[in-house]
């Protein structure tokens, strides 16, 4: 074995090429406390480009071969903070920036502003589990590939598979190699100090020169990538069709998510109830929230109180406006506005029972009742409260409109017809100044 | 609220201790034995318990009533209808079955019978290994440690249930006791650091603890502050994104006033500020940091039990007197509140001092446990 340790076997690398080039030293060791103690003098001797190499973790090798702790933390550390701020700007952007505000940006480009659930727009809590996530996934992403890049992976080919000696490295064999490029190495030096070492054998580690038709890609290689990427444009392609596609029949259903549920719609049949109706009454005496209505002045404009002649039960209704509507200048411009929306095709914007829809009913007739004069005595006499109600509840003809104008609105449009009222034969004298001179001016 | 503080920690120890044989662990044998001690307060704590239970179970002081609303329940009151009161008496009602004094104190009386039995075979069995060096016994432990472990979380998830969300008996939270369990092992792995430290320091079992054990037991600590804070915001991001009325009284009383103060204290001071702190890998390896974390850790576990606890107390003392406004209230909480560390210092002191004798009782570490070479040879990548 001596012998073996001086001289140097001749490696059987040349296959073929252009020649060979010397990568560096390839030294034997019995068993791992000889390698041990081999690294700890090689690393006293001041070599800086050489590893060892063991089939299994040795105990007390990294102190041996004087490996630094890896900064990757560090790294992986930022990448994390950057997932964290990344993930934080994704979700404002995509919910809570308003597009107004940058119109800059292309519009496919902006953010939605979903309200789910009613919550805010911005709101930490549901950002947590995607800044969780995305800090994890950058932390991740940053560790397995910063420990490829850290470790000169992926890496195909190494000069020391050449050697016939080195493939019991993950069996029961214990190496140090010396690079070439050291710039303590010395081919016959550092020979003679491997073996020094205790090795039982040192060899030297070539790599044949690649002649300039091998370090070409091969032809093959090259034709299927421009296919493959020719196959991967096809999706896109798809793409590309459906997104200026005009037809009208239904789409292909690829993945058929939450379109058709097994569930029953509102109006369907239910087998499974009495009624054989899908949606359910709800229980009674259930109000749904905000739909208590309590308030009779507000809400009805009466209270149900006893008739004194006939000693039945019947409505009685509020003389004022409840305390819930401001009766002022503006309020009276929106009853205007209502008034003149509902009411006015029938009652006439002056409110004398002339509109349009009534005259043209009156010529076709059949039944129509004519729409009332609002200023006769009859309704100026009537409390605010019937008004109220006939708004909301109909009369004769006249069709029920508290589903579609809310209460304060009916409200204003009391106001606004009390006021057709007092217009209706009013005294100049009666006017504010400003509007008087108005009047004599014209 | 110092005994629920102090059973987390013993239950965290029983935790790692049958964790270890489930998972037939090599590194941590020099470790185990401070976790078997700290288990082995169980039965002391079962008799800490009994001011708890017999107090509930008697339904004497008349305070128990305000502590737990629901033993202050009375079936037969009449209470008028559409109210609030009306709902909580309708639900109460139903939630009898589960929450009477009867069934309450049986099955605290059961979860200390299971765990009393816990600790005898795990702590019993390996310090009848420093005698005999029968590896039969390792065996043993392991094949029973399934089962052990099985038994351990519904144990500690009922326990939990009982002795703490039952304060506000109409609020419920399925992963309560998870985050009871977390919490109690961020307590634990801080007991267990720095009673490793201070024996290390002290000049105890210097050849076999090293700085490679205190570098695991500093990962599995900081391990559990993560996953507190996971457990936690998992609780709070459901009932946040659901908003239901029955869910969020829970927060909302720690949102408002003074305690959302100490809500944002526990978020950072439980989570924010030692993850930073503990991200690293030297402050694991180095013994003084170590010990400074685990020192604030256990503080910060005593006060999220607090924030478990106390904002129920401040609430049945403004509801049992409506006269009191809330800074009375509150200053009467403060006046309770020392109470509680004085509390904490009589339970906390039984608890070292079961402790310390159960250290003294056997030896620091498993003698002849058969993995203790494994531990020894123990090193971080």
């Amino acid at each position: 074995m001596s012998a073996a340790a001086t001289s140097p076997k001749e490696p059987s690398v040349p296959r073929s090429g252009a020649g060979v080039r010397l990568c560096g030293l390839l030294a034997e060791f019995r068993d791992p406390d000889a390698l041990r103690e081999a690294a700890r003098r090689v690393r006293a001797a001041g070599f800086s480009r050489w590893d060892c190499h063991s089939p299994f973790p040795i105990h007390g090798i990294d102190d041996a071969i004087g490996i630094r702790l890896t900064k990757l933390p560090i790294v992986v550390f930022f990448f994390g903070l950057m997932g964290c701020l990344t993930a934080l700007l994704l979700q404002w952007w995509t919910n809570a920036a308003k597009p107004a505000d940058y119109p800059m940006v292309p519009t496919f480009l902006q953010g939605y502003g979903f309200l789910i659930s009613g919550k805010p727009f911005w709101s930490f809590q549901a950002n947590i589990p995607v800044i969780f996530e995305l800090t994890v996934l950058f932390s991740a992403l940053c560790a397995g590939i910063g420990m490829l890049v850290a470790n000169n992976l992926p890496w195909f080919s190494n000069p020391l598979f050449n050697s016939e000696r080195f493939r019991r490295v993950t069996n029961d064999a214990f190496f140090i190699r010396v690079d070439s490029t050291d710039s303590k190495f010395h081919l016959q030096q550092t020979q003679g100090f491997l073996a020094s070492l205790g090795a039982i054998a040192v060899e030297r580690i070539e790599d044949t020169i690649p002649t300039p038709a091998e370090t070409r890609l091969p032809g093959g290689l090259v034709k299927t990538g421009i296919v493959l990427a020719c196959l991967g444009l096809i999706p896109l392609a798809f793409i590309a069709v459906a997104r200026s596609n005009k037809s009208s029949s239904p789409r292909i259903h690829l993945i058929q998510d939450m379109d058709n549920q097994e569930k029953f719609k509102a109006q369907a049949a239910h087998p499974l109830f009495k009624d054989k109706r899908a949606m359910r009454e709800p229980i009674a005496g259930a109000i749904a929230r905000g739909d208590l209505r309590e308030d009779d002045r507000f809400y009805r404009g009466y209270k149900m109180g006893v008739d004194p002649k006939t000693n039945q039960p019947a409505p009685v209704y509020f003389e004022t406006f409840p305390a819930q509507v401001p009766v002022n200048e503006a309020f009276v411009q929106r009853g205007q506005q209502r008034f003149n929306i509902y009411c006015s095709p029938c009652h006439g914007v002056d409110g004398s029972g002339r509109g349009m829809v009534n005259q043209r009913a009156l010529e076709l007739g059949g039944g129509w009742v004519q729409a009332a004069d609002l200023r006769d005595a009859d309704r100026r006499s009537r409390p605010v409260g019937q008004l109220f109600n006939t708004i909301t509840s109909g009369v004769r003809t006249m069709p029920p409109y508290g589903d579609q104008i809310g209460e304060t609105d009916r409200w204003a449009i009391v106001a606004y017809v009390r006021a057709l009222q007092k217009a209706e034969g009013a005294a100049i004298e009666e006017l504010p100044e400003k509007e008087r001179s108005a009047l004599r001016k014209r | 609220m110092s005994f629920c503080f102090c059973l987390s920690l013993s239950l965290g120890g029983l935790f790692f201790t049958i964790l270890q044989h489930l998972t037939r662990a090599g590194w941590s044998v020099v470790v185990r034995r401070v976790a078997e001690n700290v288990a082995g307060v169980l039965p002391v704590l079962a008799v800490l318990s009994l001011p708890i239970v017999v107090a509930v179970a008697a339904g004497w002081p008349d305070s128990i009533k305000d502590v737990y609303e629901w033993r202050g329940f009375d079936p037969a009151a009449h209470v008028a209808e559409a109210t609030p009161a009306a709902t909580a008496h309708h639900l109460l009602l139903k939630k009898q079955a589960f929450l009477n004094p009867t069934f309450f104190t049986i099955r605290i009386a059961g979860y200390f019978i299971i765990w009393w039995w816990l600790v005898g075979f795990f702590r019993g069995n390996s310090i009848r290994q420093d005698e005999t060096g029968d590896p039969g016994l390792t065996s043993a432990m392991q094949s029973r440690s399934a089962l052990s472990m099985v038994l351990f979380a519904l144990t500690t998830t009922f326990a939990a249930v009982d002795f703490l969300m039952t304060l506000d008996p109409l609020w419920f939270s399925t992963i309560f006791g998870v985050y009871f369990f977390s919490g109690g092992n961020v307590g634990f792995f801080s007991l267990l650091a720095l009673t490793m430290c201070l024996l290390h320091r002290a000049g105890r079992a210097q050849k076999a603890l090293s700085i490679e054990h205190f570098h695991d037991v500093g990962k599995l600590m900081f391990a559990f502050i993560v996953f507190w804070a996971y457990i936690g915001f998992s609780q709070y991001m459901l009932i946040w994104y659901a908003n239901l009325p029955e869910e969020t009284g829970w927060y909302l009383i720690r949102q408002e006033g003074s305690w959302k103060l100490m809500s944002l204290f526990l978020l950072l001071g439980h989570f924010v500020a030692p993850f930073l702190a503990l991200v690293s890998r030297w402050p694991k390896r180095d013994p003084s940091t170590l010990i400074a974390a685990a020192a604030w850790m256990l503080l910060m576990h005593w006060f999220d039990m607090f924030w478990l606890v106390f904002p129920h107390a401040e609430q049945s003392v403004v509801s049992a007197d409506p006269r009191l406004d809330t800074i009375h209230a509150a200053a009467l909480v403060w006046t309770d509140g020392l109470q509680c560390v004085t509390c904490l210092l009589g339970v906390g002191g039984i608890f070292v001092w079961k402790m310390a004798r159960n250290m003294a009782s056997a030896s620091l570490i498993p003698t002849r446990d058969p993995r203790l070479h494994e531990s020894l040879a123990f090193e971080n990548i």
